[in-house]
């Protein structure tokens, strides 16, 4: 279990570095680059849970983004709850909408669960965009998110903002890493990669993936929790199909395959969104360009790609071992 | 909900007709639609998310040829054809490279044209909505049929997309041509094997299916504005109609153009709010208890 | 095509100081916030991409016009004024972002915002955080500036408001149906926020003014609906006398195309507030008779001179003909200039607000020739608002009848203390 306490000891050096940001006093559009960032960013790190490890791919997950979103910031707005119970509360609704939709959708293979679940996210999107009295329909949550001061923390003052989002991001991080790593992780992957041998030795394919759809839901709610509060507001896009398509992109443009990809692939979108948004106003032609170049070039993220480099070399350099020792020990018989 | 409207709608015949009408034009304009994703789907099993832009370029084309030429006839069949070879480019240029790859890497080549063929609409013809106009022939006042109304126009649509569809299930279904595409979707290597070269026939199916998508922005142009964007709700339809009918099948994505019609027309007297949900409900029902849809056979 | 080209050309200029500073911000260079010298820059979040890019684009060409004068004439104080334009595309979270980034990374120290509502509703809680100044150029949501809990000081809007409209809309609309005998009345309306509070306004005060009138029958398509048959076809099921129509752009022209098919408009007469824009009302092929279209912009309303100069001066900078939007960004930038004159170029937001609460200005879009800066809540007054008949050729419409503006202030004030907006 040495590789636990690392990875827990990278994310408390990962934590470190995003609070050293305000301390080098950063501008605050750095700040809020990274803080949109981490809100997409666990967005597409709790979908890749699904697709990359579990080979669920849903088109559905912005749902829970929303859902999360729109529970805390309707919490808030209620002026009944303070933010920590906002917070849980909007990731337990979050957590039953899963275990509800999931317990539908996961039963599905493949295309279907995927076109399922865009079934499920445009009825919640519907939902949100006619019950206009309550969400506010297609003008959002408005008016802001009311902040009231927990535990002497002031998340109306941006810094405390930024301290907030990047403990709960780590938070967030640390646990999907956890999950990965541990005995459950690695029966996703053996569901992803064989079905029917995982039911064959006693695993109930269908538990497991429900818990994993539900726990990757809980992940996204916390996303759709930090953008509420960056925006101050919470928006039906949030839980459009775009949005869904959107985060598969960013694990596509990173990588699917090694666990940090998806991020990286979140920084990749928002730096060529906000690059191309700077310089011209041909935002659509841009982004489209780069991402066939992406496509056609790598075929694969630039993470995994990366990440199978460095594999062919250590397996050269042990295959050069192997042989030196080979040699080593013809010798020595020799001798 | 208005359940006491589509009751009293439903006593009467002339609102009987003309719904039924409507929800026939609607249907039929997405059945040109959803066939060619199905079509595209069934033989390459390729979910071709960009063929709402090829419905776009088709509609953007017929307004082009039809400032040229005046006729509306031929600049439906260029567009249809126009489309087509489009179709063909992209197949070959484009999808054809990620064909052995992960889906997810079609995907995004697709949402990649989608962004490009926005913006290039935009940089050719502008971002103002443009309107074709009722070519002079169809200017006519509308038809009355047992109390109904149904304009001339939407006649010829439901006509002409019917014909384009029984023309595509004959060859489908009917001609070596289609044994062989038929034979590719359930085994390409096999086909190969036996010296057919299977990636014209890719090719070709793919064209096909951008030729109705091109056939059915035609179709469209002269009654919807044309916008950069325009393929993007009408592509979310043509998936829910694709899995309804079931993924791959044509007689299905026929069937469910008309459920989804009906329920749009139906379903603007009665539940004029929840329309688009009940659609998705449609699906997700379809999806819980047949996956593979009305009509379409068991995943391979 | 050509006029894309060259707008494209002209805002790269534009840009590229704006893009320099924020790919040095994006690499950690502190953003540069040269004080009280130097260019005043002025922050533009809208909407360039989409199916409503028009929106950034013709908003976008007036503020141009704007500034490219002020700055012809020396600037304020010698001091350029200096535009950077961001792509929103609409969402209110990336306008959020947007708004932000202009103000910390570029140095913006003003914002026009030319969102449309749901997204400027966003800006207006960036406003409220980081109190710079901000005109709301094309939101015409009434809440926007009415409700006292959105109200933030250093925010004003100089688009038509909805209410206004609807009260000067339905005084119209009340008198024909009085002349004509319409009483069976049927709404199309686009299924949002605007549609639906614009649409509810409206029929409220024709019913205020003719109580004779009925609603039959509501319809709500959705916004960028392709297909409206089965809307036309209840529309025709209603048998209403007349109709009222929020929609607005490509799906009103669409509507219409598909509404002739019918023969909808030989069987009512139709109120449509959203007509007489250009690229709308020159788009309709067919056109129909007896439509009435609510003033937007049209180069003969009000027919003055002045007018006239504006828009000759639009189509030949601009190479495309101004919309509704266009006005408004102009009373948007006009309104700034005039404030930073009296403020000797200082871009303080409260001491913006300060020169701009209860402004009026000199403009050939007001009633009178004059708009006044509202000081109670922040928004103009005093623009032109009526209907008149369209055409289907130039000049696209006929009797226009400009809406007084006492009754709409008058009933305007009831409306408020009916929401709670007001006591």
């Amino acid at each position: 279990m040495t590789s636990r306490w690392r990875d827990l000891g990278l994310a408390g050096l990962g934590l470190v570095l995003l609070l050293l940001v305000p301390v080098f006093g950063a501008p605050p559009a750095i700040r809020d680059f990274i803080m949109f960032g981490m809100a997409y960013g666990l967005l597409a790190m709790s979908l890749n849970l699904l697709i990359g490890y579990t080979g669920l791919v849903s088109f559905g997950h912005a749902m829970f983004f929303a859902a999360g979103a729109y529970a805390f910031g309707l919490a808030m707005q209620s002026g009944k709850f303070s933010i920590p119970g906002a917070f849980v509360l909007a990731i337990g609704f979050t957590a039953l909408m899963a275990l509800i939709v999931g317990a539908i959708c996961v039963r599905l293979n493949e295309i279907y669960f995927a076109f399922l679940t865009l079934a499920f996210q445009m009825l919640f999107y519907n939902i949100i965009l006619g019950w206009v009295s309550f969400t506010g329909g297609d003008q959002g949550l408005m008016g802001g998110i009311p902040r009231p001061k927990f535990l002497g923390i002031d998340l109306a003052d941006r810094t405390q903002l930024y301290v907030f989002c990047s403990v709960a991001f780590v938070v967030c991080i640390a646990i999907l890493r956890q999950i990965v790593t541990s005995p459950f992780g690695y029966t996703l992957r053996m569901i992803r990669d064989n079905q029917e041998r995982a039911a064959f030795l006693g695993i109930n394919v269908i538990m497991v993936k429900l818990a994993c759809f539900v726990m990757s839901a809980c992940i996204a709610a916390v996303g759709g929790i930090l953008l509420t509060l960056f925006v101050s507001g919470a928006y039906p896009n949030f839980g459009f199909w775009t949005t869904s398509g959107e985060a598969i992109f960013m694990i596509l443009l990173g990588g699917s395959n090694v666990f940090l990809g998806p991020l990286v692939g979140t920084v990749i979108l928002r730096l060529l969104n906000d690059i191309t948004v700077t310089y011209t106003s041909h935002t659509e032609l841009v982004l489209g360009i780069v991402i066939l170049i992406l496509v056609l070039g790598l075929r694969k993220g630039p993470l995994d790609l990366l990440a199978e480099r460095w594999e062919n070399r250590r397996q050269a350099k042990a295959q050069a071992v192997r042989d030196a020792a080979d040699k080593d020990a013809q010798t020595g018989r020799d001798a | 909900m208005d359940l006491d409207a589509l009751l009293r709608c439903v006593g009467t015949t002339s609102c009987v007709v003309t719904q039924l009408t409507s929800g026939m034009i609607i249907g039929m304009l997405l059945f040109l639609i959803a066939s060619g994703v199905t079509l595209i789907f069934g033989v390459l099993n390729v979910i071709n998310f960009a063929h709402g832009s090829l419905y776009m370029i088709g509609a953007y084309a017929a307004w082009t040829f039809y400032q040229l030429t005046g006729s509306y006839f031929v600049s439906a069949l260029g567009a249809a054809v126009a489309v087509g070879v489009l179709g063909v480019l992209f197949e070959r240029v484009l999808m054809s490279k990620v064909y052995g790859s992960n889906v997810l890497m079609q995907l995004l080549v697709c949402y990649a044209v989608v962004l490009i063929s926005d913006d290039l609409i935009k940089i050719i013809w502008g971002p103002v909505p443009l309107s074709m106009g009722m070519p002079p022939e169809f200017r006519l006042p509308p038809v009355r049929f047992m109390g109904g109304v149904i304009p001339p126009f939407y006649i010829f649509m439901i006509l002409a997309a019917m014909a384009i569809g029984l023309l595509l299930w004959l060859v489908i279904g009917r001609t070596r041509f289609g044994s062989i595409v038929r034979a590719a979707a359930i085994n390409g290597p096999m086909v190969s094997a036996l010296g057919i070269r299977v990636n014209l026939y890719y090719a070709a199916v793919f064209g096909i299916g951008s030729a109705l998508a091109g056939a059915a922005g035609a179709l469209a142009a002269p009654v919807r504005s044309l916008t950069p964007g325009m393929g993007f709700s009408i592509l979310i339809e043509s998936f829910i109609v694709t899995v309804i009918g079931g993924m791959g099948s044509i007689v299905g994505a026929f069937a469910a153009s008309i459920i989804i019609g009906l329920t749009r027309s139906f379903g603007s007297i009665g539940f004029p709010l929840f329309v688009d949900g009940v659609m998705f409900l449609i699906m997700a029902l379809v999806l819980i208890f047949k996956p593979s849809g009305l009509f379409g056979r068991a995943h391979r | 095509m050509t006029s894309i080209e060259q707008r494209r050309a002209s805002r790269r200029q534009l840009l590229k100081g704006a893009g320099a500073i924020a790919a040095a911000g994006l690499v950690g260079a502190p953003a540069i916030s040269r004080a009280q010298t130097g260019a005043i820059k002025i922050g533009v979040p809208t909407i360039l991409s989409g199916r409503v890019a028009i929106l950034g684009q013709s908003s976008v060409g007036a503020l141009k016009m704007s500034f490219d004068k002020v700055n012809a004439e020396g600037g304020i104080n010698g001091r350029k004024i200096e535009m950077v334009v961001r792509d929103s595309k609409g969402a209110p979270q990336e306008a959020a972002k947007v708004t932000r980034d202009l103000i910390n990374n570029d140095g913006c120290q003003i914002i026009i915002d030319a969102e449309a509502s749901s997204a400027a509703f966003a800006v207006q809680e960036v406003i409220r955080e980081v109190g710079v100044l901000c005109i709301h150029t094309n939101s015409e949501t009434s809440s926007l500036t009415a409700d006292p809990k959105l109200y933030v000081p250093t925010a004003f809007r100089t688009a038509r408001q909805g209410i206004h409209d609807a009260i000067g809309g339905g005084d119209y609309a009340a008198k024909v149906a009085k002349a004509k005998g319409l009483k069976k009345w049927a709404t199309c309306s686009p299924d949002y926020a605007y549609g639906r509070s614009n649409t509810a306004e409206f029929m409220e005060y024709a019913k205020h003014f003719d109580g004779n009138i009925t609603v039959v029958e509501e319809t709500w398509p959705k916004l960028f609906q392709p297909d409206y048959t089965e809307v036309v076809t209840k529309l025709l099921n209603a048998k209403a006398d007349a109709m009222y129509s929020a929609l607005w752009g490509g799906d009103l022209v669409a509507f219409i195309d598909q509404a002739n098919l019918y023969a909808l408009f030989e069987k009512q007469a139709s109120f449509m507030v959203n007509l007489g824009d250009y690229g709308v009302v020159d788009q309709v092929k067919q056109f129909p008779q007896g439509v009435y279209s609510g003033g937007r912009y049209n180069r003969t309303v009000p027919p003055t001179p002045e007018n006239e100069a504006w828009y000759l001066e639009y189509v030949k900078t601009q190479k495309s003909k101004p919309t509704n939007w266009s006005w408004e960004n102009a009373v948007g930038a006009q309104f700034l200039i005039e404030a930073l004159k009296k403020t000797n170029g200082d871009t303080n937001g409260k001491k913006l607000a300060e020169a701009i609460k209860g402004a009026k200005i000199k403009t050939p879009f007001g009633d009178g020739g004059t708009i006044t800066m509202r000081a109670e809540d922040n928004t103009t007054i005093n623009y032109i608002i009526g209907y008149g008949l369209s055409l289907s050729k130039e000049p696209y419409i006929s009797d226009f009848k400009t809406s007084p503006w006492e009754p709409i202030l008058e009933l305007e004030k009831q409306w408020k203390k009916k929401q709670g907006y007001a006591t």
